[in-house]
């Protein structure tokens, strides 16, 4: 093979916002080697602009010619794209959160920033990723650097017992889907290439055997540890009340961000003639996260545990969209996803400002908080109340989009789940909304008594006060203002090959087995 | 055109939430949301006088394309089924701040909910798009649960959550029903006119027709779903419980009357003998747990679903006569409501109570409140259906209407009306007549500026009572041409068992 054609095959400009995001993580950590502390004032900027020039050139490999390179092994097509610049939008907030936040608990911010751009990396990798290896790999690297970012602040006992519960978890789930991964490349006869492992199981005419079916339960069970789907989700409600506030936000967004585009990837591609069987799990875990996440979220009182079970229960919600397994499906899960970053991210937002400014973050030390930080009142609120799906903010438009993708597919059970577990949910949404607006002056928290002066020229409160109001304006306006982002989300699934060519093979194949499940 | 009715409130809201705060702000910004609430008041007359009264169709359409992945578009149009309501929307907010108190406190977010509330019941009534009306309907839910939340009586935070809870049933249930409506007749837009269900087997068309039912049904509210009710309306102040009663009920029997009614015309008439007997019982309900009832405030909101009672019976006739019925007495109810429960806010706050075993004799001309008494007599006895007043022509046309095709459930509401009128008497007894305690009446004077709106609403149950065509015309068009889409039962029920 001479360099020409090899270079043509590797077609390494695809990975280019990968690059630039690598480039970035040297240069964090080699100015600090040099500079030491006196570079933590501006090392951040550094972070933000690099992820920033990433998704520029995200936006310039949008409808990419040749999405394939590396011989396969990562493919840069539009879905990719999308997730890709989901994660790095999600690291950009997450860095201006922890800018602060990190300083204040003592630890060195370069050394974080690092840990979070290599967890980025991991999960822009994952997004595009299209071989077995190369999928172990950046789901490896996202998945260590998590854990090093859950155990940060290490004088914290909490955040220490996070870190060995996630690890644990983690490593245990990585495991059993290492085996589902083997079991692939044995049935498939050697293939590690996605689509080559779909043509080689069919070819050894495994279409649905035993061996397939315990395949794919064990890449779920690696896939729904990462989108904290029910019964997979017992890390996330411990691990987001001890682990520092920004790698939460990161966690919530970015990493599940990234197990969502691993999913749509795997599924589709290597389980077309399971569908009906992977359809049948995922309504299982969906039903069960959205039971579980909501019901269970009615009775925390600390904030951030608050927020796990709510971003389990909104994990339900998305796999209403991957269920449905249409074009309408994928694009409501991004789409979703999409506005999940804006809303989820605010509220994080908030809570970070709140917990830097009182040092607290159970709920019911939020009373009162309009007369002192009305500012943050509306922050918090605006983006709990998207979070609910109520009209006409972001969050409203996204749970139109998955229920109506999901009754168009026919999942009418589903749906009207759905429409109930939201009730419960604006329950304890708005429970926090009380706190903050309804109560009167008299019944404020000591903590909202002795809330320190508004300053935002403090050092890193600045960049804060910005991820604030950029995510509050986002997820107040892009409900109303979302046509460009319904196109963005319907090319995105329109454009990929992977989505467009298995929807032939998944109907050819599904014509097949004689029996199908009702209502599915 | 009709966007100015919807985006002058909200965008005002929005204005008034981000005002400087500053001392003594509490009369500016009154004065600037009535102000707002006032210029609407004057648009919505000028669409008034220019609406053609001739044509039964939509008029002023306004159109945009918003999401096509969706199918939503911002759509607007009214016609006679809902151009009384939007003009008894923009009246009533503007009484409710008139009346609002001038020492409100936290006024910004007081005065901007209260504007967000009427462009987003303005929203529903113009909305041409199923979607957009549920965005609007949906809007309603979090300002009002702070209005009742922050600003209302003791139980306000039981109050207020129960409010929640019900509606966001409500909206989930009607919700359900619209992606159902529009997904199973294979329309691809949400839009009013691209949706016809008349192809849908029989089955389906009833499950449909009964997602509606039970959606604004919790709304209007029918009798086993209106336990939110007395306690919404009694714990919230009164400007609230104006709005609350006078416009947020109308958006459940208009949303009944335009989605039932008009979009499953033949499943309609198959389930009209079950609506009308469930309106009577409504009624007599209402009536009698208001006669129980040891708080005026209390009274006055069963008396609401009561009232109510009668919409769905005139609904469930569906002859041109019941539905003009409907819309006057939808709008009358409006009006009567909202005397009553301002007259009511008066006097607790001159008196300091609402309970029935304490008021006495506050008709004594010097030391009591007798203008505010001979009001209340008065809107008492238009609640009740006395002639000369809007509540009587209304019921009158509901009874009238309705006779020919529920006999039964007709008469139980007119004994209903009956026992309204018992009710109301046990009120205006123990309120207004009899002697004052001599310990404890030293009440404050009623300033002029609250009995204006009173007297405003007084003049105009009197007017529409004595002139009633003022009340009629503007829906009768609508409503026949609506009864014309309603086959008869004979030939529905065939049509339907031939589809099966």
């Amino acid at each position: 093979m001479d360099f020409a054609n090899l270079a043509a095959q590797l077609n390494a400009g695809t990975i280019l916002p990968e690059g630039i995001v690598i480039v970035t993580l040297m240069g964090v950590l080699i100015v600090d080697l040099i500079l030491g502390r006196t570079s933590s004032r501006w090392i951040g900027y550094l972070a933000i602009a690099g992820l920033l020039a990433a998704v520029v050139a995200l936006y310039f490999q949008w409808d990419a010619i040749n999405p394939i390179s590396f011989t396969g092994g990562f493919i840069g097509d539009d879905l990719s794209i999308i997730f890709r610049g989901i994660i790095a939008l999600s690291a950009v907030t997450t860095i201006l959160m922890s800018i602060r936040y990190i300083e204040q608990s003592g630890t060195a911010l370069a050394e974080f920033i690092a840990i979070l751009l290599s967890a980025t990396l991991g999960g822009m990798f994952l997004s595009g990723a299209s071989e077995l290896v190369m999928i172990f790999i950046s789901l490896e690297t996202l998945s260590i650097s998590s854990y090093l970012l859950t155990g940060y602040t290490k004088r914290d006992p909490r955040s220490n017992e996070a870190a060995l519960k996630y690890l644990l978890i983690g490593a245990s789930s990585t495991a059993v889907f290492l085996y589902g991964v083997s079991l692939l490349y044995g049935l498939s006869g050697g293939q590690t290439e996605l689509s080559a492992i779909a043509n080689g199981i069919v070819a050894a005419n495994l279409g649905q055997s035993l061996g397939v079916v315990i395949a794919l339960v064990f890449v779920i069970a690696g896939i729904g540890f990462k989108i904290s789907a029910a019964p997979f989700h017992q890390w996330t409600p411990d691990v987001y009340e001890g682990a520092p506030t920004p790698v939460i936000a990161f966690l919530s967004v970015g990493s599940k961000a990234a197990g969502f585009a691993l999913a749509i990837r795997l599924l589709t591609t290597v389980f077309p003639f399971v569908a009906e069987e992977w359809k049948f799990v995922f309504t299982a875990l969906a039903v069960l996260s959205m039971i579980l996440g909501n019901v269970v979220a009615l009775a925390q009182t600390s904030m951030k545990r608050m927020l796990a079970y709510s971003s389990i229960a909104q994990a339900g919600f998305v796999m209403i969209g991957l269920i449905a397994g249409t074009d309408a499906g994928y694009a409501s899960m991004v789409f979703y996803l999409l506005v999940y970053l804006f809303m989820n991210l605010c509220a994080f937002t908030c809570i970070i400002l709140f917990s830097l400014r009182t040092g607290t973050d159970q709920i019911a030390e939020y009373s009162g908080l309009y007369q002192k930080d009305p500012l943050l009142t509306l922050g918090l609120s605006i983006s709990l109340l998207s979070l609910g799906g109520i009209p006409p903010l972001a969050g409203f438009f996204g749970k139109i989009y998955l229920f109506w993708a999901g009754w168009q597919a026919g999942l009418y059970w589903m749906v009207l789940l759905g429409l109930v577990t939201s009730v419960v949910s604006i329950y304890y949404y708005i429970r926090v909304v009380k706190m903050m607006v309804v109560k009167e002056p008299q019944e404020m928290s000591d903590a909202v008594k002795n809330y320190p002066e508004i300053r935002w020229d403090l050092p890193g409160f600045r960049p804060l006060q910005v991820g604030l109001v950029v995510t509050l304006i986002a997820t107040s306006v892009a409900g109303i203002l979302s046509n460009p982002l319904f196109t963005l989300a319907n090319n995105s699934v329109a454009n990929t090959a992977i989505l467009q060519t298995t929807k032939v093979v998944s109907t050819q194949v599904s014509a097949i087995p004689p029996e199908k499940p009702e209502g599915l | 055109m009709l966007s100015v009715l919807i985006w002058i409130p909200i965008l005002s809201a929005i204005f008034i939430g981000f005002w400087p705060s500053s001392p003594n702000q509490t009369s500016r910004i009154r004065l600037v949301a009535l102000t707002v609430a006032g210029i609407v008041l004057l648009w919505n007359v000028f669409i008034l006088l220019k609406f053609d009264i001739s044509n039964p169709g939509m008029q002023f359409q306004e159109y945009l394309p918003w999401n096509d992945t969706l199918g939503l578009s911002y759509q607007l149009g009214v016609d006679g089924l809902s151009i009384l309501m939007l003009i008894l929307n923009s009246l009533l907010t503007w009484i409710a701040i008139y009346s609002s108190s001038k020492q409100t406190e936290r006024p910004r977010l007081f005065y901007s909910m209260i504007l967000l509330v009427s462009g987003g019941v303005a929203g529903a009534f113009l909305a041409e798009n199923l979607l957009l009306f549920f965005l609007f309907y949906e809007l309603e839910l979090i300002p009002f649960y702070l209005l009742i939340s922050i600003w209302g009586g003791e139980k306000r935070a039981y109050a207020g959550i129960k409010f929640l809870i019900y509606t966001a049933v409500s909206g989930a249930l009607i919700l359900a029903t619209f992606l159902g409506m529009v997904w199973l007749t294979g329309s691809t837009s949400f839009a009013f006119d691209a949706v016809s269900t008349q192809n849908l087997s029989a089955g389906l068309q009833f499950t449909l027709l009964v997602g509606i039912i039970l959606g604004f049904g919790i709304k209007i509210p029918l009798v086993p779903f209106h336990t939110w009710l007395p306690d919404a309306y009694v714990e919230a102040s009164a400007p609230i419980a104006i709005l609350l009663g006078g416009v947020l009920a109308k958006l459940g029997t208009y949303g009944l009357l335009r989605f039932g009614l008009g979009m499953f015309p033949q499943a309609w008439s198959v389930v009209a003998p079950t609506l009308a007997i469930w309106g009577a019982i409504s009624a007599i309900y209402g009536a009698v747990i208001a006669i129980a009832q040891k708080d005026i405030k209390r009274m006055v909101a069963y008396s609401s679903i009561g009232h109510m009672g009668y919409v769905l019976l005139a609904s469930a006739a569906s002859t041109s006569l019941a539905l003009v019925g409907a819309v006057s007495q939808m709008f009358s109810h409006g009006l009567i409501l909202a005397i009553l429960f301002h007259l009511v806010g008066v006097i607790e706050e001159k008196v300091g109570t609402r309970e029935l075993d304490k008021l006495n004799g506050l008709m004594s001309p010097i030391r009591g409140l007798p203008l505010i008494s001979a009001l209340l007599v008065l809107s008492g006895m238009a609640s009740a259906g006395i002639p000369g007043l809007t509540g009587f022509i209304a019921e009158f046309i509901v009874f009238q209407g309705s006779f020919a095709a529920f006999p039964l459930p007709t008469l139980l509401c007119v004994a209903s009306s009956g026992l309204t009128a018992v009710y109301f008497v046990i009120l205006l007894n123990r309120t207004c007549f009899g002697r004052l305690d001599n310990k404890q009446a030293y009440y404050p004077k009623v300033l002029w500026s609250e009995k204006t709106p009173a007297l405003i609403l007084a003049t105009l149950i009197i007017f529409l009572g004595v002139q009633p065509t003022w009340l009629v015309r503007w829906s009768e068009p609508t409503t026949t041409a609506m009864v014309a889409a309603i086959p008869p039962v004979e030939k529905t029920v065939i049509s339907l068992l031939n589809q099966e």
